[in-house]
């Protein structure tokens, strides 16, 4: 990362296309927690509605459950090393250069991938603990 | 590949070194700059004082008038109270009783809740941003005088017994069989203020994004702001679908489309879904702000700068997204399916997680500071204690067996009233003591503000303390009466008490803040040293926001840049003049906040009162029927519209570029993603993309919840105008996108041909639309009634975007739209990119869904 | 729960007033993330796994295949349409605003609505269950402890919601069994001559048009059937008790005791009022 530099419109523009990157994974892990809730509750919701085999589709769901949890692990490790508090020893990322701004978006990637996982563990629970559509 | 338009860019050193700062600006300079800016920046006088648009005029009276309909919905509730206070009491009839809660829960939540966050992130941001106004002043004026004459048509209705009557969240058949104007009344006034709350949410959205002072990079900038880009992202996507559900319910209401009677196909529980869907994250849409201002006030409070600003956000952020995996706790006794009750069960803890990590962060934040305590921290202590219980209640109730015994009891009221409390009334008292030197430059009294925080605290816990044990007892809410002798008397009877007590409170409250204050002494600047840009004020007050805009590299600039104050004060930093006399303020980009452009922002107008006006009429005259003066008005309010932004947005510009301070000269026209314009359309477009998804999932509803959706040998929406239609769409598309393509390029007029093309096919695709559905009876059963409603979303929509490609072909014809300025075809094409897909959306859901399913 | 939420409010807030008003230093930072660490993800985790699994377990409870009787109710504006289907019975024993439930035994209990959305709930055997119109939901009850309970309507459903209650009462078998036997049977003639002459006001006022009386040519449907009313404890849906005197102020003032009511307000003179209680009253 370089320091602060004058404002072209080039150098803005790809320096955004870096940070969206880093934008996009802020919002990654939760979303792809809501994109396994989603796939829970409606295909839950359809298969009793419908009828249709609800043990297959639970033990289906239980193996989105563990991919989306792969998922998120990816995501927060990735995050985990663009924070990079273990060379850098700054838990707080408080100045204005353009370092700590990434590292911040690694920060608060990393620490939302912790919450979508658990929030991934909580809404599985019901596909193992509670049996049929009733 | 589009071709550049040609603007200058950014030009002069950037960032500004030190020695360029330290340089002093000659003291006739000063006065010259400061003279022509406070010109510029002058509120209007006198009877036209209520055309003014700057920020902090209109944010003061939004909070105010959201504050009055709070305290006429606090009446009713005492009135809810005094006829509870006994067993069969008769003081008012249960019809009166029902519009009262009713309207004491709508106003609550729309009128008082959701505006107030609105007011005050108007009020506020600009400030703590360093930025003279917010990005559309004129949008924000007009929001609020649609906020304004909306809220007023609803709350009056009580005062003409006729309001709504069938609780705040309508449920049907009740709300739809329901006789009389009070569910129209609701249905159409609180739209309309849904509208004014989604435009004033694009504002912050983009106010947050783009008006950041240079150099305040996503990582410093005060936490308010990124709870503010949260909260207004959650609008985004909770409001539509209850916008998409007033539609339906309207149609019903109307027309007698039956999406909700269950004798013709229809189902009350999508209301539910829909309702919900956009109801608990509205719960979290009041809460976020509320904390946010916590999130201001502890550190000065601690006199260190947050602990856990990385926590924070994660906690903001991840609210956000979990809020809306709640909304079925709502339903827990609708008879869904258990194993569904127990994703929303489960969802509803998980949420309690960031939640407490927000309250962890206050709470290690005091323990690294040195506390000096307030009254401002007096409150949020307060809020806290409340909200704890509230939350921890809440924990409870996410347990569906826990729920299924206090699910519509006074136990629920109890709960949510604690949350809201906790989670939103005391911390926005909180505010105002802390942020009133900011408004008024005046303090307002320890003294009245200990009372007043003592007895609604004590009224608060006396009144909805015992509700627990009420609810619990079996005292179901929205009973207008009760009989006596099962225990529920003397706790009703303690709950009316404490409400008197608390009233009491709000009182003193609201007679200090109103009480006047001219002998009262000026405040210093910064009265509680406090370290974000918001008490960089000037004291007297200048209504020119900041004297000049900063270079920030702190997230306290005031306690970590020291020599920052004086720099801006000498008018050091950006912009600190206006030699053309016209509202400027500095837009940077989205991530790190440099600067990029030099935006003209509009001034006082009446043309906003107007357009309020009319759209209210639009929305207003329907709920007696009155057809015709509702689409007379509609017009006028469209003319209006078109007139406001064809005489104040994207103007061209007197010279390109101009000299910003610090030597650095910035363009003063952008197109495209570059301009705040652009990116207000692209998030509007968002919710509207939203809305239009809760219809679509209207009609897989109905597949999923009915046997015999579609209803065998029910007549379909002709495939052949359908197929035509999705062609007419496409070739819109491509003749919008052409003549924005073809206008930069020079070639004019191709470009003016296109957009000749453009509206007549876009509006045949339109005519095919709904001439695939005009044979069909909406009012016979739902499956032909949710095709109608498809086709006409559609069908409005490409009426706006005809009206927009012909305003660009005005702009083209007349000069505003050039190939060299060209923001207007821009956003017309963004646009159009949403409504063709979703154009083409409705089109596979008409023309294939029969068949697949 | 009440205990551990008790507990863990004075927690946070014993800790939050002792930051801001009892402590005149400041802590080091690393006790402060630890905090952080640990009130705010380990604690909570740790409770809300342990009741997320504890709910999640018992969620299906409440709708567990019943022992055989079934009672279909109706949530109508506002009172309840009640019909009990023993196991293998072809027609329905009809009656209204009472539920007598055998102890001991799981019943299903399914639940309908006429217009609008209802909630039926009984606080002391177990949690609510709406009503809708146009679709079927089920609640099945256990009753543990023969004895009358309140139930009542906990979805708001117009005007008169507070007035929509009723008595549960469980019983034990053999007494259920009995019951229902004469819960099934015709109404009994009048015994008095106040009581005979009311049953000639019932017709020719036109109160068979709405109520049924089995037995007799009373045979309508848009009210509860009144074929046993004498012996039920409530009156009006939980309204009065089931006496002459409430019966004649009932009948006399339909309006006031429950707004919007369908019933018409009845002129009569107390005479007249006294006889058609009289005969009501013996409907047992």
């Amino acid at each position: 990362m370089t320091d602060e530099h004058q404002p072209r419109r080039d150098e803005d523009q790809k320096e955004f296309a870096e940070e969206h990157a880093s934008l996009f994974k802020i919002t990654l892990g939760p979303l792809i927690w809501a994109a396994h809730f989603v796939a829970c509750y409606g295909l839950v919701a359809v298969t009793c509605a419908k009828g249709w085999d609800i043990d297959a589709v639970r033990s289906g769901l239980l193996v989105a459950s563990g991919a989306a949890l792969v998922g998120i692990g990816w995501v927060g490790w990735v995050a985990w090393r663009q924070w990079n508090v273990a060379q850098t020893g700054d838990f707080v990322n408080r100045c204005g250069r353009a370092e700590d701004r990434h590292h911040f978006l690694g920060h608060a990637a990393f620490l939302l991938s912790i919450i979508s996982a658990i929030g991934v563990v909580f809404v599985s629970l019901p596909l193992v603990l509670i049996g049929g559509c009733q | 590949m589009t071709r550049p338009s040609g603007l200058p860019q950014p030009e002069g050193p950037y960032p500004p070194t030190d020695e360029m700062l330290a340089e002093p600006v000659p003291r006739d300079v000063q006065e010259a700059q400061a003279s022509r800016l406070r010109a510029a920046w002058e509120t209007p006088k006198g009877w036209r004082y209520i055309t003014a648009v700057n920020n902090t005029e209109v944010g003061k009276w939004y909070c105010l008038t959201a504050l009055v309909f709070m305290l006429l919905a606090g009446v009713m509730a005492l009135i809810i109270r005094l006829q509870l206070a006994v067993p069969e009491n008769d003081l008012v009839s249960a019809d009166r009783f029902n519009q009262l809660f009713t309207m004491h829960g709508s106003a609550m939540m729309f009128l008082f809740a959701v505006p107030m966050f609105e007011a005050v992130s108007i009020l506020l941001l600009p400030g703590m941003l360093g930025a003279r106004d917010m990005p559309f002043p004129r949008l924000s004026a007009f929001g609020y005088w649609c906020f304004l004459i909306g809220g007023v048509f609803v709350i009056g209705s009580i005062f003409f017994d006729a309001a709504p009557r069938a609780g705040w969240f309508m449920y049907p058949p009740l709300a739809t069989k329901d006789e009389g104007p009070g569910s129209d009344i609701w249905l159409l006034g609180l739209s309309f203020i849904e509208v004014a709350s989604i435009a004033a949410a694009v504002e912050l959205i983009v106010g947050t994004l783009k008006c950041r002072p240079p150099g305040m990079r996503v990582n410093i900038m005060p936490l308010y702001a990124w709870y503010v880009l949260v909260v207004g992202g959650m609008i985004l996507f909770a409001f539509p679908p209850l916008i998409a559900g007033d539609f339906l319910f309207e149609l019903e209401r109307s027309f007698d489309w039956p999406f909700f009677d269950p004798t013709r196909g229809g189902d009350p529980m999508l209301w539910q879904h829909l309702f919900w869907i956009f109801g608990h994250p509205e719960v979290y849409i009041i809460f976020l702000p509320s904390i946010a201002i916590a999130a201001m006030v502890i550190p000065t409070v601690a006199r260190r700068p947050i602990f856990g600003y990385s926590w924070i956000v994660l906690s903001a952020v991840g609210t956000g997204f979990l809020s809306f995996g709640l909304w079925v706790h709502h339903m827990f006794t609708t008879g869904l399916p258990s194993i569904s009750l127990g994703f929303f069960s489960a969802a509803s803890e998980a949420v309690v997680i960031p939640t407490g990590i927000q309250i962890f962060a206050f709470l290690a934040t005091l323990m690294a500071g040195r506390v000096k305590m307030t009254l401002p921290m007096l409150w949020i202590s307060g809020a806290l204690a409340i909200f704890t219980m509230g939350g921890l209640t809440g924990v409870m109730l996410a347990l569906a067996p826990f729920d299924f015994q206090a699910h519509d009891t006074y136990f629920i009221v109890a709960h949510l009233h604690y949350t809201l409390f906790g989670g939103m009334v005391f911390p926005v008292i909180a505010g105002v003591y802390y942020f009133f030197p900011f408004i008024q430059k005046k303090l307002m009294s320890d003294r009245l503000g200990k009372w007043a925080f003592w007895l609604t605290f004590s009224g608060f816990n006396l009144c909805f303390l015992p509700m627990h044990l009420t609810g619990l007892w079996g005292m179901p809410r929205r009973v207008y009466t009760y009989p006596g002798g099962l225990g529920w008397d003397w706790l009703n009877l303690i709950s009316t008490v404490g409400a008197f007590v608390m009233a009491a409170g709000f009182a003193t409250f609201v007679w200090d803040l109103i009480r006047p204050k001219h002998r009262q002494a000026q405040i210093p600047r910064n009265p509680w040293d406090g370290g974000t840009l918001e008490w960089t004020h000037d004291v007297p007050e200048e209504a020119w926001g900041v004297r000049s805009i900063p270079h920030v590299t702190t997230r306290y600039p005031l306690w970590d840049q020291p020599d920052m104050l004086t720099r801006l004060d000498a008018g050091r930093y950006y912009l600190p003049d206006a030699q053309e006399g016209k509202r400027e303020t500095l837009v940077t980009s989205v991530i790190d906040a440099e600067p990029v452009q030099v935006q003209r922002v509009t001034g006082p107008t009446w043309i906003t009162l107007w357009a309020a006006a009319f759209t209210g009429g639009a929305f207003i005259f329907p709920t007696f029927s009155w057809y015709t003066p509702a689409i007379i008005s509609g017009a006028l309010a469209i003319c209006c519209i078109i007139w406001w932004l064809w005489t104040a947005t994207a103007q061209v510009p007197e010279a390109d570029s101009k000299d910003a301070g610090l030597g650095l000269r910035l363009p003063t026209y952008a197109a495209g993603p570059a301009s705040v314009g652009w990116w207000a359309i692209w998030i509007t477009m968002l919710g509207d993309a939203t809305a239009f998804a809760s219809l679509v999932f209207g009609f897989f509803f109905y597949w999923t919840a009915s046997p015999d959706f579609p209803p065998d040998g029910a007549a379909h929406a002709v495939p052949g105008l359908i197929a035509l239609a999705a062609l007419a769409f496409a070739v819109n598309w491509a003749l919008t996108v052409g003549a924005r393509q073809l206008n930069r390029a020079g070639r004019v007029t191709p470009a003016r041909i296109c957009l000749i093309a453009a509206p007549a096919v876009a509006a045949a695709g339109a005519a095919a639309l709904v001439g695939a559905v005009i044979d069909l009876e909406p009012a016979s059963h739902v499956y032909p009634a949710i095709l109608w409603a498809l086709a006409i979303w559609i069908a409005v929509h490409s009426g706006a975007g005809v009206i927009m490609q012909l305003y660009c072909l005005a702009g083209s014809l007349f000069g505003k739209l050039t190939p060299r300025y060209d923001a207007d075809i821009w956003n017309v094409s963004l646009f159009w990119h949403f409504v063709t897909i979703s154009a083409l959306v409705a089109c596979a859901v008409l023309g294939l869904m029969p068949e697949a399913l | 729960m009440l205990v551990g939420a008790v507990f863990l409010w004075l927690l946070v807030n014993g800790a939050f007033y002792y930051m801001s008003r009892v402590r005149p230093g400041a802590f080091d930072q690393r006790y402060a993330r630890h905090i952080l660490i640990g009130g705010g993800i380990v604690l909570p985790v740790v409770v809300l796994t342990v009741l997320l699994v504890w709910g999640l377990s018992m969620l299906p409870d409440p709708r567990r295949p019943g022992d055989g009787l079934v009672v279909r109710v109706t949530g109508e504006q506002w009172w309840w349409r009640v019909e009990y289907w023993p196991e293998g019975a072809d027609a329905p024993v009809l009656t209204a605003n009472e539920i007598r439930l055998p102890v001991g035994q799981r019943t299903e209990i399914h639940l309908t609505s006429d217009k609008v959305i209802h909630s039926f709930w009984i606080p002391a055997l177990g949690g609510k269950m709406d009503m809708f119109p146009g679709r079927e939901t089920m609640i099945s009850l256990l009753p543990e402890r023969p004895g009358t309970y309140r139930g009542q309507c906990a979805e708001f459903c117009g005007a008169s919601h507070a007035w929509m209650a009723f008595a549960a009462v469980a019983m034990e078998p053999a007494d259920f069994d009995r019951w229902l036997a004469s819960e099934a049977a015709d109404a009994v003639p009048p015994s008095t001559d106040a009581a005979a002459r009311g049953a000639r006001l019932f017709r020719s006022e036109g109160c068979g048009a709405c109520h049924a009386v089995r037995g007799t040519e009373n045979v309508g449907q848009v009210g509860p059937d009144l074929t046993h009313v004498g012996s039920r404890q409530t009156l009006g849906a939980g309204r009065l008790k089931v006496t002459i005197d409430d019966l004649s102020i009932w009948i006399s003032h339909t309006d006031v005791l429950k707004p919007e009511v369908k019933m018409p307000t009845y002129d009569l003179e107390p005479d007249q009022l006294s006889d058609l209680a009289a005969y009501l009253e013996g409907l047992k």
